[in-house]
């Protein structure tokens, strides 16, 4: 209690409260049906999936984001390629879920003029439990009342220690393209 | 003092700004409820190793299987230790859903007919709905091809059926863990012997390790729970390994069932362990996408 009588220490309790403190005014936007779509493309063989699961929130007052995808729920052309997937590549079980977090650069900047702003994502990407810094370039859009974002960005395997047996080396792509667009609405 | 006061500032104002970034993850996590899924690849084929697993083929996709058992281990090396005496099974499967399959199969022994229906009635399934076992209905009818000698002897058609209805409860355990417990009734119209059981109900036991993303080790054992079909046969045990090759799955394994079709390897096993009377053999799967 003497501690508190110290005003600078006392003031900075405080300080550490309001740091810790969820912020009141920031207003958040959120999805749970954000579209994710990846291919692979090899002279042999094409393959693609699809995620229509994909969460998000976007905190509007600092151009913050959070995504994730559950892994089990990308749907494949074969139900071979889907179990393959799962079981062997992503190893889905253990690392259930890919996420990407950070911030939009220059979001203060951005109008809600309803055209598309070309913008650029900097944060972690995480997928098969292994995190790396990603910069992804996209287009944010203010429609109706909702933020709609959209990016194409590349992933390569190894950055990632998703291993491709060799077997099937020349029918999955080292590197895949990955579509994202997703429409977040006010919380 | 005062020093000490900015560098908490510092240290204050720097731990808040990565809980905010870490904070938005965990909000969404917080808000976001956990898709139900259902459970996949319990076991990587459709069968353990003789006994149905709860795997169907897909939707469309046509699962041709070439199986085949050899002598027994114990005739030596002039029979290659089995290897010169082969049975063999074929059979396609069909899925016309992803839940219901229909297939046709041709053995060696006893020149044996198969048509078989196989549905899943429950899926094991993680999330909020969350179930805990696959449960897979199998039914079979088999009937025996051989001719009988002379030609003219009367011999009914409805003799040479038999036929086999199986419940596969199945539960992946962990990543790794699969098990199954498979309860089977077995009926045949034709007894060599009067007073011979033409029924027989049986308790099965499989499961599946994984030693590896494409490779598993395998086991089976089926019990008696009613009168055998006679003293020469002995219950079903069988031990091999899954090995994954893109489309491709290859099974060896070790039985004293050499039958590949229910009747034969569920109620008529004649190789026992005690005597190393036991056959080498292998099912290798391979699927076709007729349908997308």
């Amino acid at each position: 209690m003497n501690l508190m009588k110290t005003p600078r220490l006392g003031s900075l309790l405080a300080l550490l409260f309001v740091g810790f403190a969820p912020d009141a005014g920031a207003q958040q936007f959120m999805t749970r049906e954000g579209h994710v779509h990846f291919f692979s493309s090899t002279p042999i063989e094409d393959i693609e999936a699809d995620n229509r699961q994909m969460s998000g929130l976007l905190d509007a007052s600092t151009g913050d984001f959070a995504f994730q995808v559950q892994m089990r729920a990308f749907h494949f052309e074969r139900a071979l390629m889907e179990e393959h997937f799962n079981e062997s590549y992503v190893e889905s079980e253990t690392y259930p879920k890919a996420t990407f977090q950070g911030r939009i650069a220059s979001w203060e900047s951005i109008p809600k003029d309803g055209q598309q702003h070309e913008v650029v994502a900097e944060g972690e990407f995480d997928i098969h439990g292994v995190t790396q810094p990603h910069r992804i370039k996209g287009t944010v859009q203010w429609v109706d009342g909702a933020w709609k974002l959209q990016a194409n960005f590349e992933v390569t395997l190894a950055d990632h220690n998703i291993v491709i047996p060799a077997v099937v080396k020349d029918n999955i792509s080292r590197i895949i393209g990955i579509d994202v667009e997703a429409q977040l609405l006010p919380r | 003092m005062k020093c000490i006061n900015w560098w908490l500032i510092g240290l204050v104002w720097i731990s808040s700004s990565a809980l905010h970034a870490q904070g938005l993850l965990d909000e969404l996590n917080a808000v976001t409820e956990e898709p139900t899924l259902p459970v996949r690849a319990t076991f990587k084929d459709t069968r353990i190793v003789n006994v149905q697993s709860n795997e169907t083929p897909a939707e469309g996709v046509l699962h041709f299987v070439i199986a085949h058992r050899f002598g027994t281990l114990s005739s030596g090396a002039y029979d290659l230790w089995g290897l010169d005496n082969a049975q063999m099974r074929m059979a396609f499967d069909y899925g016309i859903t992803d839940g219901l399959a229909v297939g046709v199969a041709r053995n060696t022994y006893q020149k044996t007919y198969e048509a078989n229906v196989k549905a899943r009635l429950l899926r094991q399934r993680t999330g909020p709905n969350a179930f805990p076992v696959s449960v897979t209905w199998y039914s079979v009818v088999m009937a025996n091809g051989t001719r009988v000698v002379p030609e003219e002897t009367p011999y009914p058609f409805t003799r040479r059926l038999s036929y086999v209805h199986q419940a596969v409860l199945a539960r992946k355990m962990s990543e790794r863990w699969s098990l199954a417990l498979v309860p089977s009734f077995v009926h045949r119209n034709f007894a060599q012997e009067s007073g011979e059981a033409h029924d027989l109900a049986l308790l099965g036991v499989g499961g599946r390790y994984k030693l590896g993303p494409r490779f598993s080790v395998n086991g089976e054992y089926h019990h008696f729970l009613t009168q055998s079909f006679g003293d020469a046969f002995s219950p079903s045990l069988s031990l091999g390994v899954d090995i994954e090759t893109g489309g491709h799955v290859f099974q060896l394994h070790i039985t004293n069932a050499r039958g590949m079709f229910e009747r034969s390897f569920l109620a008529e096993p004649l190789g026992s362990w005690a005597n190393g009377d036991l056959y080498f053999g292998f099912n290798l799967s391979r699927v076709f996408t007729v349908k997308s």
